[in-house]
């Protein structure tokens, strides 16, 4: 087997028999929060993970993130376990989790000024990159402002900016649309996919999980949904989504993009009616 | 006409916006009263009068005793503020992030924090005589509270996100507490500093009336000492209303200035 052939065989990133259980500090009570996880994802591909509230999709992303470690079973990228934290995963939280006091600029070039992305780097060549990615998210103009002064579009745009000027090989996202209304969500979701490279190659795409609890919107976006349920969480499906890339408004009204809609709620339905009582 | 272009006669009294003379009536009322009831006095009444506090206020800041009452207090202040600062920034971060080391520490703060700095002062002076070093313990101790539990608790809500953010993108943990931690508390240490200063210095002039008055004028000195002296051996009451002005504008006036500081330091996020 050569060199090529064998890393093609390694998937990105591998869950097997992953299980997570938390432990209530004072009350001692254990709650099982996923368990039996196991998911192979390659590299470039674009997955979104669904599920009810309580199915434990964050969990599942502080776990690839490192933020945590799984109770049993191994997650690995490239075929190593994850140890901890790293800037080879990028992650952009639900809320953003922008620095309030630093502008646009400072604030996508943190990891790059603190972190480990931006070792070897000459102010200059950062100064660059963090230009590079504003005018990628087309945030040009607002270099200065400080979060506060933004929208929530414009908010998610510089934590978007900011995942991507660290130059993760993984990018981890959860719910980052959530906190958008319906207009802005859905011009958003395609600005991202162009973002992630939908038009370039799939070699030179990243591979990217998204979490959300919007059905639709994991159909719109990804390569395969997962769907996860309650009580403990599991996967319940994992959907391959062959709608044609790139996707655009038009995609929405593909009556496969209805079909597919409709097979992940039905996975989901019960699940999500318990989890409301 | 009222839009006419020319310069309107009014100006002056009229330009001054209704609220301000309504906030300015009766102080300024008061004043007057104060003067006429002083005027209607025999001539060698020790009762004070506005012109006579003012008439004090120009001889005192003359003669350079004034000034050099206030330099000396405002520097025992900041010398005690600055003790308290070290020390309450270093536990406030300790306990804010370290569970045990709150855990431990809290039960000690809490019993001490109800005992006013007044109450500290026979035990400082009969450790440190009635010097500045007395002084110096009572500003910081008053000041030590405020700062302590403010940057207490700006720093333990700190947005865990922040944090883990930080943590993703591998900035290891010491830059961490440097550039989100701390910035991120920034408001609370800055709130807990402009209360800080409000106490010390209302201690610092307790404790220079107290230090003086059991050296009986003694080596304490500053501002609370020369009101002492104007109290217990002159009985000069327009001194001692100089001195409550100008003890109530310095007040004021460094609470201006943290604020002033905390609007520039704070800068980029709303005020809370």
């Amino acid at each position: 087997m050569s060199a090529a052939s064998a890393r093609e065989a390694t998937p990105k990133l591998r869950f097997t028999a992953v299980a997570k259980e938390f432990v209530a500090p004072r009350t001692g009570k254990r709650t099982l929060a996923v368990t039996d996880v196991g998911l192979s994802i390659e590299a470039g591909e674009f997955v979104c993970v669904v599920g009810p509230s309580g199915c434990g999709k964050s969990t599942i992303m502080n776990l690839v993130a490192g933020l945590d470690a799984p109770t049993s079973g191994t997650i690995t990228m490239d075929g190593r376990p994850i140890a901890g934290p790293g800037a080879d995963r990028g992650v952009m939280f639900q809320d953003y989790a922008l620095y309030p006091w630093l502008t646009v600029s400072q604030n996508i070039g943190f990891g790059l000024e603190n972190g480990t992305p931006g070792r070897g780097l000459s102010r200059a060549e950062r100064d660059a990159r963090v230009r590079h990615f504003v005018e990628l998210v087309r945030l040009k103009g607002a270099e200065d402002k400080f979060p506060h002064q933004l929208s929530g579009g414009m908010c998610q745009r510089v934590a978007l900016a900011r995942l991507l000027a660290n130059g993760p090989d993984v990018l981890l996202m959860d719910e980052p649309l959530g906190a958008l209304d319906a207009q802005t969500r859905l011009i958003l979701q395609v600005e991202l996919l162009r973002i992630w490279g939908e038009t370039a190659p799939r070699a030179e795409r990243k591979t990217a999980i998204f979490i959300t609890h919007d059905i639709e919107e994991a159909v719109f976006l990804a390569d395969r949904v997962v769907v996860m349920g309650t009580g403990p969480g599991r996967i319940r499906a994992i959907l391959p989504i062959d709608l044609p890339r790139p996707r655009e408004e038009g995609t929405r009204a593909d009556p496969r993009f209805a079909a597919l809609t409709k097979q992940v709620w039905e996975l989901i339905r019960d699940d999500a009616y318990q989890a409301i009582g | 006409m009222a839009n006419s272009l020319a310069p309107s006669p009014s100006i002056g009294l009229r330009s001054v916006p209704l609220t301000i003379w309504r906030a300015i009536a009766l102080p300024l009322l008061l004043l007057v009263a104060w003067q006429l009831w002083a005027m209607g006095l025999p001539a060698d009444t020790r009762a004070p009068s506005p012109a006579k506090v003012l008439a004090g206020f120009v001889r005192l800041t003359l003669a350079g005793d004034l000034p050099l009452a206030l330099i000396q207090s405002i520097g025992r202040v900041v010398a005690g503020f600055l003790i308290a600062l070290v020390l309450g920034l270093s536990l406030g971060l300790a306990m804010g992030r370290i569970r045990w080391v709150r855990d431990g520490l809290e039960p000690i703060v809490e019993s001490f924090r109800p005992i006013a700095p007044m109450a500290i002062l026979p035990i400082a002076i009969l450790f440190l005589g009635t010097g500045t070093p007395a002084a110096l313990s009572i500003v910081a101790y008053a000041a030590f509270f405020p700062l302590l539990l403010n940057v207490m608790h700006g720093v333990s809500r700190v947005d865990p996100k922040l944090v883990l953010a930080a943590r993703t993108m591998g900035v290891p943990p010491l830059r961490t507490f440097t550039h989100v931690i701390l910035p991120a508390a920034m408001p609370s240490v800055l709130l807990g500093s402009r209360l800080a200063m409000g106490s010390a210095w209302t201690a610092i002039i307790a404790a220079e009336l107290a230090v003086g008055a059991k050296a009986g004028g003694g080596t304490s000195g500053g501002i609370g000492q020369m009101m002492f002296v104007f109290y217990a051996y002159s009985i000069d009451l327009n001194g001692i209303v100089v001195c409550m002005i100008v003890v109530g504008v310095v007040a004021l006036l460094i609470d201006r200035a943290f604020r002033g500081a905390e609007r520039i330091l704070v800068r980029g996020r709303e005020a809370t």
